[in-house]
């Protein structure tokens, strides 16, 4: 998981040991607060203080941002949509890893049907369970 | 094939549910504690990086249910959605499932294979040549599909056929952005069949292991040029799609 506080130490271009020594925690401590396994709520405000001093930042910017829960009614749907855009599809911390959708090392525009219109794909196909729609 | 805001239509917060609805969701996957998809390689933490602060809810014997909120993208098809309805079944008992793929957007992911390798991913899903994914293009302002909504941009991205799972329709109505438009949701069809079905023609080794069976369908899948694919599945359930040179 990628935190406000991975951002900021690969920003800065810092370690977890470096901030560990700057801090006095131990670099396992920084780095489960970093990787999100010890969620930053949980850490004594004194934690959070020391870190963000070492990093020259506020404590509020080590704050991961509230995310306003789907069907919360104590948002608009447009806040709520607007908010979630801002920090889900976009966010502000660094990109994480993931398992791209492309399976081989082939030529993946080499695959017919990948290429089919939907009407050439799927003509010849009888329409079936037609009580279903 | 729509590549920008035209793969999108507006969707107001009181029209139907359909397939291709983009909603704000909490999505569920359950897992043995400790278990960590897509893989240690990728997050050893355990959490799936494109899908933010997942809580977890404890299960008997070692088992967890994750909780990802995010946006996914509605696959189940408009058909079976509308299917209680039509059959004239009251609300209460429409079934609530609805089979949605977590969106997986561009700014939050990174592929790990270099700069070159990460172009040409996101290139080959731009075209849908991925079996597991759906292209969804960038849209430069939002408050043109959804006036509701602020200025503000929407950044490429791809619903992920991997991570498919089931919420209510209730929750997608609630917090429902836009659609796809009908021509995309061909592509969206396509999409589904390859990734269940119909993957790339077969390699020799699929042919010879069908030698001796009985053909009981064969589908065209398209004609390109002097080609022909065809889906042929088999007395033994098995499916393949060939090739065939025209004349």
């Amino acid at each position: 998981m990628q935190t406000a506080l991975t951002g900021l130490i690969k920003e800065r271009g810092q370690t977890y040991a470096s901030i560990a020594h700057r801090t006095g925690l131990q670099a396992r401590t920084v780095r489960m607060i970093a990787t999100g396994e010890t969620p930053i709520d949980r850490v004594a405000v004194g934690t959070v203080r020391q870190i963000a001093a070492a990093l020259g930042v506020t404590a509020a910017e080590l704050i991961e941002p509230v995310l306003p829960q789907p069907g919360d009614p104590a948002v608009s749907r447009s806040d709520r949509l607007a908010h979630a855009i801002r920090e889900v599809m976009w966010g502000t911390a660094a990109p994480g890893a993931y398992p791209s959708p492309v399976e081989s090392s082939d030529d993946p525009l080499d695959d017919p049907l990948a290429r089919a219109d939907p009407a050439d794909f799927f003509a010849g196909t009888k329409a079936i369970d037609a009580d279903r729609g | 094939m729509p590549i920008g805001a035209e793969a999108y239509r507006p969707v107001k917060p009181s029209a139907e549910l359909s397939c291709g609805d983009i909603a704000y969701l909490t999505l569920s996957r359950t897992r043995e504690a400790g278990e960590s998809p897509p893989g240690d390689v990728y997050d050893p933490v355990g959490r799936v990086p494109a899908y933010p602060a997942p809580a977890t809810l404890a299960l008997a014997h070692g088992r967890e249910v994750a909780l990802d909120t995010m946006f996914a993208l509605v696959v189940t098809h408009s058909c079976e959605i509308d299917r209680q309805k039509n059959r004239g079944a009251d609300e209460g008992h429409w079934d609530c499932r609805l089979t949605v793929a977590p969106i997986v957007s561009e700014p939050r992911v990174r592929f790990g294979a270099g700069a070159a390798a990460e172009a040409a991913s996101w290139d080959a899903i731009a075209t849908n040549a991925p079996v597991a994914s759906l292209y969804l293009p960038a849209v430069a302002d939002l408050s043109a599909i959804d006036p509701e909504l602020p200025a503000m941009p929407w950044p490429r991205a791809f619903a992920d056929l991997r991570g498919l799972s089931t919420v209510s329709r209730r929750m997608v109505g609630a917090d429902r952005l836009m659609g796809l438009s009908p021509d995309y949701l061909g592509i969206l069809q396509r999409q589904m069949v390859r990734f269940f079905v119909w993957r790339e023609v077969a390699r020799h080794d699929q042919v010879e292991a069908m030698v001796g069976r009985r053909i009981l369908s064969a589908i065209p899948a398209n004609a390109k040029g002097d080609r022909l694919a065809v889906a042929l599945t088999a007395d033994d359930g098995s499916s393949i799609t060939v090739e065939w040179l025209l004349g």
